[in-house]
């Protein structure tokens, strides 16, 4: 029992929180894309890796906005899909997802330490393909909104340092589906369930 | 000037399964013909040879590059490939050496100006081959000091062979869009074997002594010639150089194997040309997967093979076929080449048993597409036919088949307009087009020409290519760039194709088929769809041309994510 009041106890330094926080972070997401037969025949696998950053800004060491920014970019081969197989041919293909995402989401008081949240919120997601042997017209540069909510719990390493670990949900349609590989996977959505690292600087 | 018969011959040829085509006074002997094999002088090829060094679009440090997984070629984000490790840097005149190396040093932490070239203005920044040279040439462009800096985007001419027919006979190839396609894939097919069901291919030297005999021909009598020494030659743009090995398990299916299976006729020599003749070497004209093995598997007999005692009869039988569809598939043959067919009842889908139905054939397709073979089959060329049994524009059984199984396709043809050839058969079983030619409205520029034998010494026996006052001795060592048309000229490009597609990595048959009809660009129709009365395509697909216009460049790039 006092083990668990203590580890619940809010620092000092938490019982004086301030109303307005800014806080910059870096992140990097291991997601897992919805398109799981889309991605796995032109890259031979669905998931992959998000690098990026953003900022928080936390009112009433509650409620907050997050804006963040991310890339993904990977190269595969363009391929042909029947009949559930997939076959590759060879010629260099490159990919690059560049979301922008904002949020609004609730952080929990479960302890000083330890903080609960949840979020949800819209992006612009920017997607660009190209390839050898393409005409530039063939290639792809658009961007579309999507969806996105997460949830997950922050740990504060120190006063001025935090690390989140959440799992976050994007829907983007829009993008996949009209044309190429996608179409013939019956796939239109380009996002996926990411598992995110955070480390937050600020109080 | 290259040589071109004017007239139009039936490319497909008829199969009647219980007809048997005689021909009048003939008595056979029991053993006229002789042949002595391996013997015999190279062929005369007629129009000019120029042999020169090819040029390769891809250089051999780029296969090696590839072969070892050092990234020499890089898509850039513009669209545009470029040469890693290097940018491309015009600085402003005025500013100094230091200078530039300082600027260079901020933009890349690798950045190191080359050793300037002769004849050039601009300088060649070495970067380390994993950088973004698009972007390190972004951020040079930001400076002041900078002119212009860019990444060394790759440039090649588009893959134009050097055969000097090429651009002036070769409509058809460029209707594919093969260019492109071989700027994709210059192996062209080298590692698939495609079987030439046919008439034979002329794939060896020899020469024959034959005892020719007087027949009637066409209402005509021709006189006995007696002992005839009738030479033949491989021709040098399907065989490549001696010891090549280009020519893989030939067989003559109508004598079991007992003949080699030599073409008297011509047909399979040039449809075997249109699926992979020699090419860029700087003679006569080009084919479409140029570095294919030949497999020639003969099921027609022509003229002269009655009248050597050869084959029983000009053309074939069902049974023949099936067989040589079964050797092909069961000795590594992996695209399957059909120019062949016959006409019958448009309904052997419901009842495959009915008279006139050929379920040996359908049972030997579906045997080799099991195998991994794709299989292509002329689609006809009956469109302007009355069939007393079957009507106008009849069926063609075994296009029709092809149409039901997948893994095998049925092609019409068009013409340099690319509207239906007048010849074209047309009905729901079409699956896809492809240049066939045409002898009307285009003058020489409608056919298709590929080597083979010049049927002015070929064809004595016909009195429309011979008077029969000159009636001579065939000889089949005399090739030129001849043009044809037909359903059967149509069906070897899809055939070459789809060796170079199984070659990129469509290894299942069903799979090139969708590609290929995925891929093939709808064409439009004028005047409407020409199906059957009471028959109608369903859409994207229509009776005359099926998905559309096979289409060599798309089909081997293949799809993207999202287009």
């Amino acid at each position: 029992m006092l083990l668990v009041g203590l580890a619940l106890a809010a620092p000092a330094a938490a019982q004086d929180a301030p109303a307005l926080s800014i806080r910059p972070f870096v992140l990097g997401a291991g997601q897992s894309f919805a398109a799981v037969d889309t991605f796995d025949a032109v890259f031979g696998r669905s998931y992959d890796v998000f690098l990026g950053g953003g900022v928080q800004v936390v009112v009433q060491d509650c409620f907050y906005f997050e804006g963040t920014a991310s890339r993904f970019t990977q190269k595969g081969q363009r391929a042909f899909r029947s009949g559930g197989q997939n076959f590759r041919l060879g010629i260099p293909l490159t990919a690059t997802i560049i979301p922008f995402e904002v949020t609004a989401g609730y952080r929990f008081h479960l302890s000083p330490r330890l903080r609960p949240y949840i979020a949800a919120g819209v992006g612009t997601y920017g997607y660009k393909e190209t390839s050898e042997f393409s005409d530039p017209a063939e290639n792809v540069d658009v961007r579309h909104v999507g969806f996105v909510a997460n949830g997950g719990a922050e740990f504060r390493l120190h006063r001025w340092l935090g690390l989140s670990a959440d799992v976050q949900y994007t829907h983007v349609p829009g993008i996949l589906g009209v044309s190429g590989v996608s179409q013939q996977a019956g796939e239109n959505d380009l996002g996926g369930v990411a598992a995110r690292l955070k480390l937050i600087v600020g109080r | 000037m290259p040589r071109f018969r004017a007239r139009t011959i039936a490319a497909t040829l008829g199969v009647a399964a219980a007809l048997v085509l005689t021909l009048r006074g003939q008595a056979p002997d029991a053993r006229p013909f002789l042949q002595i094999a391996d013997i015999g002088l190279p062929a005369v090829e007629e129009g000019g040879a120029v042999w020169n060094e090819s040029h390769v679009p891809w250089t051999s440090q780029a296969r090696a590059g590839r072969a070892a997984g050092v990234e020499l070629v890089r898509a850039g984000v513009s669209g545009r490939s470029y040469a890693t490790g290097k940018v491309i840097v015009r600085f402003r005149d005025e500013v100094a050496a230091e200078e530039r190396r300082s600027i260079v040093r901020q933009a890349s932490s690798t950045g190191e100006i080359a050793t300037r070239r002769p004849y050039a203005d601009f300088d060649i920044v070495r970067i380390n081959p994993g950088e973004d040279a698009e972007a390190v040439a972004a951020g040079l462009n930001l400076r002041p000091q900078v002119l212009y800096a860019q990444a060394a985007y790759r440039v090649h001419a588009t893959f134009v062979p050097n055969d000097p027919q090429y651009a002036d006979l070769q409509w058809n190839l460029r209707l594919v869009n093969m260019e492109k396609a071989w700027d994709i894939q210059p192996q062209a097919g080298s590692s698939i074997t495609v079987a030439v069901i046919d008439t034979g291919v002329a794939y060896r030297n020899a020469t024959f002594s034959v005892n020719l005999r007087s027949f009637t021909h066409a209402g005509i009598r021709y006189p006995a010639l007696g002992v005839q020494t009738i030479p033949y030659a491989a021709a040098p743009q399907l065989v490549g150089g001696s010891g090549s090995g280009r020519v893989v398990a030939p067989y003559d299916v109508i004598s079991s194997g007992g003949n080699s299976p030599f073409d008297f006729d011509g047909h399979g020599t040039h449809v075997s040309g249109t699926i992979g003749q020699l090419t860029n070497d700087g003679i006569a004209v080009a084919g479409i997967a140029f570095n294919v093995k030949l497999m020639p598997v003969k099921v027609l007999g022509s003229f002269w093979d009655v009248i050597f005692g050869t084959a029983p009869s000009d053309g074939g039988s069902d049974d023949d076929v099936a067989t040589g569809i079964r050797y092909a598939a069961d000795n590594g043959a992996k695209i399957i080449n059909m120019s062949l067919g016959s006409t019958g009842p448009p309904d052997c889908a419901t009842n495959s048993n009915k008279f006139g139905c050929s379920p040996v054939v359908e049972s030997a397709m579906k045997y080799a597409v099991g195998k991994g073979a794709f299989i292509v089959v002329a689609g006809g060329n009956e469109f302007e036919d009355n069939d007393p049994q079957f009507g106008a524009n009849p069926t063609s059984v075994l296009a029709e088949i092809a149409s039901r199984i997948n893994g095998a396709v049925s092609v019409a043809a068009v013409d340099p307009s690319k509207n239906r050839a007048y010849y074209s058969s047309t009905g729901k079983y079409i699956e896809i087009a492809a240049p066939g030619g045409t002898s009307r409205g285009f003058g020489r520029n409608g056919f298709v020409f590929q080597q083979t034998f010049d049927f002015n010494f070929t064809d004595t026996f016909d009195p429309t290519v011979v008077p029969p006052s000159q009636y001579r001795a065939p000889r089949f060592d005399l090739l030129g760039t001849i043009g044809v048309t037909g359903t059967s000229m149509a069906a070897p490009h899809v055939a070459g194709i789809a060796a170079m597609l199984m070659q990129q990595g469509i290894t299942d048959p069903a799979a090139i088929e969708e590609a290929l009809e995925k891929s093939a660009v709808p064409l439009s129709l004028t005047g409407g769809d020409s199906c059957p009365p009471g028959t109608s395509a369903v859409a994207p697909r229509t009776c005359s041309f099926g998905f559309g216009l096979v289409d060599a460049r798309n089909a081997l790039r293949g799809l993207g994510l999202a287009r």
